[in-house]
C-alpha cells in the first residue's frame, strides 16, 4: 500500500510540479503596512522578488523591472484568506452516501469561476475549496489561491497546503441520507455511530495492510493483500495525522461529541466550520487545541441554528481558540473585511484580533501560516491594498497581489471578466443569479424547514 | 421561496433539440448483388493523399481492393465503369469516435432511486468496461447512411453508457452484418467523465475517485493473478471480476483509454488521470483544447477534435426571423435600451470571439505540430462539410483538412497498412464528389465502403420552405429549450379548426398544460404566446418559429428577461 501511495504522490508532487505558476516582483511604495504579526508600519515599502516578500522597510528600491504600485496614503496587509468556500468549484458535494471521504474538491476545480476575481476584488488571495455538508464525512477539499488568469486548475492549487476533509454533524448529513434515503444517519446519535464507524474500520484496514506488508517480504510467504478501498485509504490518512477535519457544526453538544471521539482515536488537527454554539464550548475547544470558523452574523437559517450570537467571534478569541471568520458564500467572500469589522462592534477585537480573523487564523486553520497570512519577509506575496482602513465601513480594496502578481486592479477593471465564454450559452441578463453554489452551500433544505416547523414562507 | 420560482422559470426557457436530420439521399432499399465486384472510375481527379493528385486518372477497383491508380488503367472487360468525369475522388474519411450503427439504448426516465444510492450495481453506476460494442452494432442503422452520405467510410465507433461504457471498435459503414462491419474489435477502454443519475458516483469528484479507486484495485488484483498463476498451491484463489480484468490490458498498455473530453476542464481532469497512471490514451471530440496544447504534448495522447462546432453567425437577413426581436426591441423604452444593448452588444462579441476560437482550433493544432483527426460524436453529419469549410477558413488549408479525415486517423489509429489514401493494394474505401470536396457547391455522389458502391441521389434543393411555403402546423410537436441553468423539454399541441390555430403548451418544469393564444401561420412561420405563472406576476411570452418540415428551430421571448432559443420536432404518427 505504501508502494502504491508513494506513487500517487509522487505522481501528485509531478502534476504540481509542471504547473506554471507565475511569480512576480515587485515594490509596494510607502504605505501603512498592517504586518498582523509585527504591527502596523507607517510609510514602509514592501519589495516582493519571485513571488516572495523579501523586504519589508522604508525607502526602498526597486531593481529594474520591478513593477511598481505607490501605495502613499493608503493600507497594505496581506491578502484576506477564507477557511470556507465553495466558489471555484464544478462539483460541491456527491451526497450519495454517509461517507464519501474518497472524493476530492481538488478534481473538480474551476479557475473559470468569475467568482474567483470577485473574491480578488474583495482582497481575498486565497480560499478553502470546500466539500459540501450532506455527508457525515464529505469529501477532501482543496487549498487554493486565487490565480485568476490562468486556465490551468493545477495553477489554482496551493501547491504543497496540506490536505483537508469537509464532516458535517447535525441536519443535512441526517436529512439527506435518514429522511432522504431511510439510511443511517437518521440522528445526531448515528451522525457519530458513521464517524466511528469508519474511523474504527480504518484502524482495522491499516493493521491489515501493516500486516501483510511485514509478511509478504519474508521468505516463502503465501497470502492475499487487502483489498484496496479508497476510502478507508483517506481516513487512515486523518487517523495518522496528514489530514485536518474541517467539520460542519452548529450544537455545542455535537461540538463536543466530535472533541469526544477524536480524542478516542488520537486525532489532533480540528477545526470546527459555522461552529454558532462554539461560544457554549470555547473552553473546551480552546483546551483541545481545535480551532473555530465561524460566520460574523449569520444565524436563524434553520432549526439547529437559531441559539447564536454576534460575539460568537469574539468569545471564541477571548478563549484562546484560533478563530476565523468565513464566508460560505461567493457574495460575502468579497467583503470578509467588513465581516471582520462587526468583532469590533460585537465584542470590542482590537484591530489585530480583528484582521487575524480573516488572515493569520484561517492560515493557521488550513496549516498554510508559514507561507501566508501575514506581511513578513520569507513568506509569499499575498496582498491587499485598501484605500482606507481595512476594518473601516469606508475600506475600498484597490489592488490585490498573488504571488507577486497583480490579480486586481480597480483602475483596470473591466467590465467582463470571464476568462471563457461558452459560445452556445444564451446571453442572459446581468440580474440572473449564478445558482451553482446555491444548490449546494450549508443553508439547503433551510426553507423547506421552516415550512415544516412554523409554516413560514 | 420566491428565488425557488425563479429558478424554475429560468429553466423554461432554453433549448438546443436534436432534431432528426432531413436526408435528401435515396436509400439502397435491399441492393441486389452487383453483377460484378469490378469497378473502373475513369476520367476523375484522383486526390490520392494529401498533395498527391493525379488529373483525369482512372482507378481500378476489385474484390474490395485497389488494384490500379492512374492515367493510364487498362479497364477489364467485366468493370462496371463509372464515368465520374471532372469529379474528384478521395480516400475515404475516417471517423475517430463515433456512435454510428450503434443501438441507442432506451432511455430510463425516472428510474426508481436505489434503496441505498452510495453502492449501486457497476450498471447502474455506469460501470460496464467489460462490455463491447460489438453486441450493439446494427448494420441497418440510418445513421450509418447519414455519415457515409458526407463521405466517412470508416469510423471508431464505442457503447452506449456511462463513464466506462465498454470496448470500442473500428468499423467500417456498410456491411451485411455486425460481424462483417467490423475491422477491429477491442480497439480502446472508452470512458467518459459522465456521472450517474442519483446514485455513486453522481459527480465528477466521484468519478475521478471511482476511476482512481478501479485502477488500482485492477492492478493488485492482476499482480495477485499472476503470482497465483504462478503457483497454485496455498493460495486463496482470486475472483474473477470482469470489471477489474477489462482494466488489465490498459494496464499493460496493449489498449489505449479513449476518452471522450470536450471541454478545457474536462481535457485537463483526463490529463491528470492520465499522470498518475501512464495509460495510453486517445482524447476524442475535443472542443476547447487550444489552450492545454503543452499538456497533450506531454501526455503523447493521440487527439480527434470535435467536427461539431458553435452555430455560425446567421448572415443578418432582414426580414428573416430577427424581425420579431426587432419589434420587441422597439417596444422598449428607447432610454432603458442603450445602456442595456450596450452590454448585450459586449456579451455577444465575445461569444463571437470564442465561436471563432472554437472554429481555429485545428489551425492551432496543426500550429503546433500535433497531429490529429477528427471526430463526429456530437457533430450532425449535414453540418460536417460547412463545418470543415469553416475550419479552413480558420487557417487550415485544404491538405491539412483532408489529411485530418484520412491520413492521420489512419496512422492514429494503426490502419495506415489498409487505409487513409488511394494506393494499389488498399482497401477500396473511397469518396466521390463532384467539385472539390471542400467547395460549397460540392455534393458527394458515390462512395465506396470496402469495394461496395453506394450512389447517392442527388436531388436540388427543396425550394419553397424558405419562402413561404405553407408549412403543415397541426399536430404534436416536442419542443425544447436551453438557459444557462439548464434544459427544458416539453410539447406543444397544435388544432386547426376551420383555418383557426389553437393548442396548448407543457413544460417539464411544470404540471400544469397551458392554453396558447394568437397562433398566427404565415408560410413556414408560426407564432403564439401564452402566459407564465410566476409566483403573483403573470409573464407574457412569444413564440416565434420557422417550420423546416418536421422540425423548427426559433426563439421564446420573455419581456425584458430576454429572448431564448427554441428548437423541436413533429412527432410522428400525428
Amino acid at each position: 500500500m505504501k508502494k502504491i501511495f508513494s506513487l500517487f504522490f509522487a505522481c501528485a508532487l509531478l502534476t504540481t510540479a509542471t504547473a506554471q505558476v507565475q511569480r512576480g516582483n515587485m515594490l509596494i511604495k510607502n504605505g501603512t503596512v498592517l504586518t498582523i504579526t509585527k504591527g502596523n508600519l507607517e510609510n514602509t515599502d514592501v519589495l516582493v522578488k519571485d513571488g516572495k516578500i523579501s523586504q519589508i522597510g522604508k525607502n526602498l528600491v526597486a531593481p529594474a523591472g520591478y513593477q511598481t504600485v505607490d501605495a502613499t496614503g493608503m493600507h497594505v496587509m496581506p491578502g484576506i484568506i477564507d477557511a470556507h468556500s465553495h466558489i471555484a468549484l464544478t462539483a460541491i458535494n456527491e451526497a450519495t452516501q454517509p461517507n464519501t471521504a474518497q472524493v476530492w474538491t481538488g478534481d473538480a476545480v474551476d479557475p473559470f469561476d468569475v467568482s474567483i476575481y470577485r473574491a480578488l476584488a474583495g482582497g481575498c488571495t486565497t480560499s478553502h475549496a470546500m466539500h459540501g455538508s450532506a455527508n457525515a464525512i464529505g469529501g477532501q477539499c482543496e487549498t487554493i489561491k486565487h490565480r485568476y488568469g490562468t486556465t490551468d486548475p493545477e495553477v489554482l492549487k496551493m501547491e504543497g497546503a496540506p490536505r483537508t476533509i469537509k464532516f458535517a454533524l447535525g441536519e443535512n448529513p441526517t436529512r439527506v441520507h435518514g429522511e432522504g434515503n431511510g439510511i443511517v444517519p437518521r440522528s445526531r446519535m448515528g451522525v457519530e455511530f458513521v464517524i466511528r464507524e469508519a474511523f474504527s474500520e480504518a484502524k482495522e484496514y491499516i493493521a491489515a495492510w501493516d500486516t501483510y506488508n511485514a509478511a509478504k517480504n519474508q521468505k516463502g510467504f503465501r497470502g492475499t493483500p487487502p483489498a484496496y478501498d479508497l476510502k478507508k485509504e483517506t481516513i487512515a490518512d486523518i487517523l495518522k495525522g496528514n489530514i485536518i477535519i474541517h467539520c460542519h457544526s452548529y450544537r455545542a453538544d455535537e461540538i463536543y461529541m466530535l472533541l469526544r471521539v477524536c480524542k478516542d482515536f488520537g486525532i489532533k488537527k480540528l477545526v470546527f466550520q459555522h461552529v454558532n454554539e462554539g461560544f457554549k464550548v470555547a473552553p473546551e475547544l480552546a483546551e483541545y487545541g481545535a480551532m473555530a470558523s465561524v460566520f460574523a452574523d449569520w444565524w436563524a437559517y434553520k432549526f439547529e441554528v437559531y441559539y447564536s450570537t454576534a460575539y460568537n467571534a469574539a468569545i471564541l478569541t477571548k478563549n484562546g481558540v484560533t478563530t476565523s471568520i468565513n464566508s460560505d458564500s461567493e457574495e460575502l467572500i468579497r467583503h470578509l473585511y467588513h465581516e471582520a469589522a462587526k468583532t469590533q462592534k460585537y465584542g470590542g477585537l482590537s484591530d489585530e484580533e480583528a484582521l487575524a480573523l480573516i488572515t493569520i487564523n484561517p492560515a493557521k486553520q488550513l496549516g498554510i501560516e508559514a507561507r501566508v497570512g501575514s506581511l513578513e519577509v520569507g513568506k509569499e506575496a499575498d496582498i491587499a491594498i485598501f484605500k482606507g482602513h481595512p476594518l473601516s465601513s469606508y475600506a475600498v480594496p484597490m489592488v490585490t497581489v498573488v504571488d507577486g502578481v497583480v490579480r486586481f486592479d480597480r483602475e483596470k477593471d473591466a467590465d467582463d471578466q470571464r476568462i471563457y465564454v461558452d459560445p452556445k450559452a444564451v446571453v442572459d441578463n446581468a440580474t440572473f443569479h449564478n445558482y451553482s453554489h446555491n444548490h449546494d452551500n450549508c443553508l439547503e433544505g433551510a426553507e423547506l424547514n421552516m415550512v415544516k416547523l412554523f409554516g413560514l414562507n | 421561496m420566491k428565488q425557488f420560482n425563479f429558478s424554475c422559470f429560468g429553466r423554461l426557457f432554453l433549448s438546443l433539440a436534436l432534431t432528426l436530420p432531413v436526408w435528401v439521399f435515396a436509400q439502397d432499399d435491399q441492393p441486389l448483388a452487383p453483377v460484378s465486384r469490378t469497378y473502373a472510375i475513369t476520367n476523375v481527379n484522383i486526390i490520392q493523399a494529401p498533395g498527391r493528385k493525379i488529373d483525369m486518372g482512372t482507378i481500378l477497383v476489385k474484390d474490395g481492393i485497389i488494384k490500379a491508380v492512374g492515367k493510364t488503367v487498362s479497364i477489364p472487360p467485366e468493370a462496371i465503369v463509372i464515368k465520374a468525369d471532372s469529379m474528384y475522388v478521395y480516400a475515404g474519411f475516417i471517423d475517430g469516435l463515433s456512435r454510428v450503427g450503434v443501438i441507442k439504448p432506451k432511455e430510463e426516465t425516472n428510474r426508481e432511486r436505489p434503496k441505498d444510492p452510495g453502492n449501486p450495481t457497476n450498471e447502474r453506476a455506469g460501470i460496464t468496461p467489460q462490455n463491447d460494442v460489438r453486441n450493439e452494432l446494427n448494420p441497418a442503422d440510418k445513421s450509418l447512411e447519414e455519415l457515409r452520405s458526407v463521405g466517412f467510410t470508416t469510423a471508431h465507433v464505442v457503447p452506449y453508457g456511462g463513464m466506462l461504457p465498454g470496448n470500442g471498435s473500428i468499423i467500417l459503414l456498410g456491411g451485411s452484418s455486425a460481424d462483417n462491419m467490423v475491422l477491429a474489435s477491442k480497439t480502446a477502454f472508452y470512458s467518459e467523465l459522465t456521472s450517474a443519475q442519483r446514485v455513486y458516483p453522481a459527480t465528477v469528484i466521484g468519478v475521478m475517485a471511482k476511476w482512481r479507486e478501479l485502477y488500482r484495485q485492477a492492478n493488485l488484483s492482476k499482480n495477485y493473478e499472476s503470482l497465483y498463476a504462478a503457483n497454485r498451491s496455498g493460495l486463496e484463489r482470486p475472483t474473477t471480476d470482469r470489471v477489474l480484468e477489462a482494466f488489465y490490458p490498459v494496464i499493460d498498455k496493449r489498449q489505449p483509454v479513449l476518452f471522450k473530453s470536450e471541454k478545457i476542464l474536462d481535457i485537463q481532469r483526463v490529463l491528470t488521470l492520465q499522470g498518475d497512471f501512464g495509460f495510453s490514451l486517445m482524447l476524442a471530440d475535443v472542443k476547447e483544447g487550444w489552450d492545454v496544447i503543452n499538456k497533450i504534448k506531454a501526455a503523447n495522447a493521440k487527439m480527434f477534435l470535435s467536427l461539431d462546432l458553435p452555430e455560425a453567425k446567421k448572415e443578418v437577413k432582414e426580414g428573416d426571423k430577427k424581425e420579431g426581436d426587432k419589434k420587441d426591441e422597439k417596444k422598449d423604452d428607447k432610454k432603458a435600451k442603450s445602456a442595456v444593448e450596450l452590454e448585450k452588444e459586449a456579451l455577444e462579441k465575445r461569444k463571437e470571439e470564442f465561436s471563432a476560437k472554437y472554429t481555429a482550433q485545428p489551425a492551432v493544432f496543426q500550429k503546433a505540430g500535433i497531429a490529429f483527426g477528427f471526430s463526429s460524436l456530437s457533430a450532425k453529419p449535414k453540418d460536417i462539410p460547412s463545418n470543415l469549410r469553416r475550419m479552413i477558413a480558420a487557417g487550415l488549408t485544404e491538405d491539412q483538412a483532408l489529411a485530418a479525415l484520412t491520413t492521420t486517423p489512419a496512422q492514429l489509429l494503426g490502419l495506415s497498412d489498409r487505409m487513409g489514401s488511394i494506393d494499389n493494394g488498399k482497401m477500396a474505401n473511397l469518396v466521390i464528389s463532384d467539385k472539390s470536396y471542400f467547395n460549397e457547391k460540392s455534393k458527394v455522389r458515390y462512395v465506396f465502403v470496402d469495394g461496395q458502391l453506394y450512389t447517392l441521389d442527388v436531388k436540388e434543393e427543396k425550394k419553397g420552405d424558405k419562402n413561404g411555403a405553407k408549412a403543415s402546423v397541426q399536430g404534436n410537436w416536442s419542443y425544447s429549450t436551453e438557459t444557462p441553468q439548464g434544459t427544458n423539454t416539453g410539447k406543444i399541441k397544435l388544432k386547426n379548426t376551420d383555418g383557426t390555430y389553437s393548442g396548448s403548451i407543457t413544460s417539464n418544469m411544470s404540471d400544469r398544460e397551458t392554453e396558447i393564444k394568437n397562433v398566427a401561420v404565415d408560410g413556414n412561420k408560426l407564432s403564439f404566446t401564452f402566459d407564465f405563472q410566476m409566483g403573483s406576476n403573470t409573464m407574457a411570452i412569444e413564440v416565434n418559429l420557422t417550420i423546416d418540415g418536421t422540425s423548427f428551430d426559433g426563439s421564446m421571448n420573455v419581456g425584458s428577461y430576454g429572448s431564448f432559443p427554441m428548437k423541436g420536432s413533429k412527432d410522428p404518427g400525428l
